[in-house]
């Protein structure tokens, strides 16, 4: 009987292990050169989880780390989901953006999460600490590395400086969807820009009416990536939401500059040069926004313009292209 | 059959209102940047039905699962139209960090199962 619970054992041990052994740190030689040798922010502060709240606990550590006067008992009422015990991915993303901080979600390599800690900022991370079939979601605080030595450290739950091996965090961040973010001040870069990943965070504080902070964030992605039509159309937008409509105009001309088949420029100057009156112009651009929409989730958005501009009435059709960039 | 009725008075409804009132606000007019960033080939028409239903969607979901109701218009109002349709269609089963403390229930419920099929026996030797 003892031999037999013995090979029983054995099986399964080896299962969880050859489950697990493919999955290696995952970091190149060049990201190696890249990296530091080690590296451990101990300023970054410390809010032990109390029961389930390992989301405001966690994200309270990288907000107050990116200058916010904000605990977790604040966050908690924001971020909680009392009938889930835990808190969602969007919800931590969303109040990070309600704070006029950029979320912006990292590439899913190990080394995009060590390059953010050797530039000073902690690195928010998803963890599943069980299993594929059995998950336990856990969110953590990476703050430290030390490639020599093969460990991270994070503030993790209730320990204020969990070492663990490189190995066993990629795994289980791994097992988690590779999810992890920092959030930074809205004008500035993490390490290692992707203008998606950075345009689509400014984008998401745009969306919820942050616009102060979403210009920011455009003004600085103008900066670093020039040729790049979107953070122009992203400043446009916001001329458009705060009424500065002569500005809009003139950024939605400035993003066909840069690409002449942007949908939502086409579509946003027709609006504005219909509401001028100016009929044929707005037909013209609200004509290209329906041939690049097609078949794409913006076609019935730029349909509802166009309809607009089609029942416009006739007396106003005079053409405005002397006055159309003022 | 019903069900098939109800839902298709509730996507005409929602119709109804995204082309109500859009004269009265401006704003509405325009397309954000985000929804250039994200656009991609459509699959289905009822989209941006489904977006509008997003939205009420979460809030009852959001209710059940016992958020503060002085808290919930806050939430819902951070996050994208995006945000909302992944949450809309799979609130339950996304990742919901919770913490360590539950790893202490599953190991205690592993051993349990090993034990009672007999590859371990810890708890005897507490008597």
């Amino acid at each position: 009987m003892s031999a037999l619970r013995r090979a029983a054992l054995a099986v399964w041990a080896t299962a969880v292990l050859a489950g697990c052994a493919h999955l290696a740190p995952g970091l190149e030689p060049e990201d190696l050169a890249r990296l530091p040798r080690r590296a451990e922010l101990s300023a970054v502060p410390f809010f032990p989880q109390r029961e389930y709240q390992c989301g405001p606990a966690a994200l309270a550590a990288v907000l107050a780390s990116s200058g916010l006067a904000v605990t977790d008992r604040q966050l908690e009422k924001e971020v909680y989901l009392p009938g889930r015990q835990g808190s969602l991915q969007a919800e931590l993303v969303a109040a990070s953006r309600a704070r006029d901080r950029l979320p912006y979600e990292l590439a899913p390599q190990p080394a995009a999460l060590l390059e953010e800690v050797a530039a000073g900022r902690p690195v928010l991370v998803l963890q599943n600490l069980g299993w594929e079939i059995a998950p336990v979601w856990h969110f953590a605080v990476l703050i430290g590395f030390d490639l020599d030595a093969g460990r991270v450290v994070l503030r993790s739950g209730t320990t204020e400086r969990l070492e663990m091996s490189l190995g066993k965090f990629v795994r289980t961040w791994d097992r988690a969807g590779r999810w992890a973010m920092v959030v930074l001040a809205p004008d500035e870069l993490p390490a290692d820009p992707e203008p998606q990943r950075y345009l689509r965070a400014a984008a998401g504080l745009e969306a919820i009416g942050r616009l102060e902070a979403a210009a920011r964030a455009y003004a600085r992605a103008h900066e670093r990536w020039p040729d790049s039509v979107w953070p122009v159309l992203g400043l446009a937008n916001i001329d458009y939401a705060r009424g500065d409509l002569a500005s809009a105009q003139n950024g939605y001309f400035a993003a066909l500059a840069l690409d002449d088949t942007n949908v939502i420029a086409h579509n946003n100057l027709a609006e504005i040069l219909a509401g001028r009156g100016c009929r044929e112009e707005a037909r013209a651009h609200i004509e290209r926004a329906r041939q690049l929409a097609a078949k794409t989730t913006l076609e019935p958005a730029v349909a509802a313009t166009s309809r607009k501009i089609a029942s416009m009435p006739d007396s106003e059709s005079e053409s405005c292209s002397a006055s159309a960039t003022r | 059959m019903g069900g098939f009725f109800k839902k298709a008075i509730v996507h005409v409804l929602a119709l109804s209102i995204l082309s109500l009132g859009s004269p009265v606000v401006a704003q509405a007019e325009i397309i954000g940047t985000l929804a250039g960033l994200e656009s991609h080939q459509r699959a289905r028409s009822m989209e941006r039905v489904q977006q509008a239903l997003a939205r009420e969607e979460v809030r009852a979901q959001m209710l059940a699962l016992g958020v503060d109701e002085s808290m919930l218009e806050a939430r819902l109002a951070r996050l994208t139209d995006s945000e909302l349709s992944a949450l809309a269609a799979d609130l339950d089963n996304l990742p919901a960090g919770a913490g360590v403390l539950e790893v202490v229930g599953i190991v205690f419920v592993v051993l349990l199962i090993l034990e009672a099929v007999g590859v371990i026996d810890v708890f005897k030797k507490f008597p």
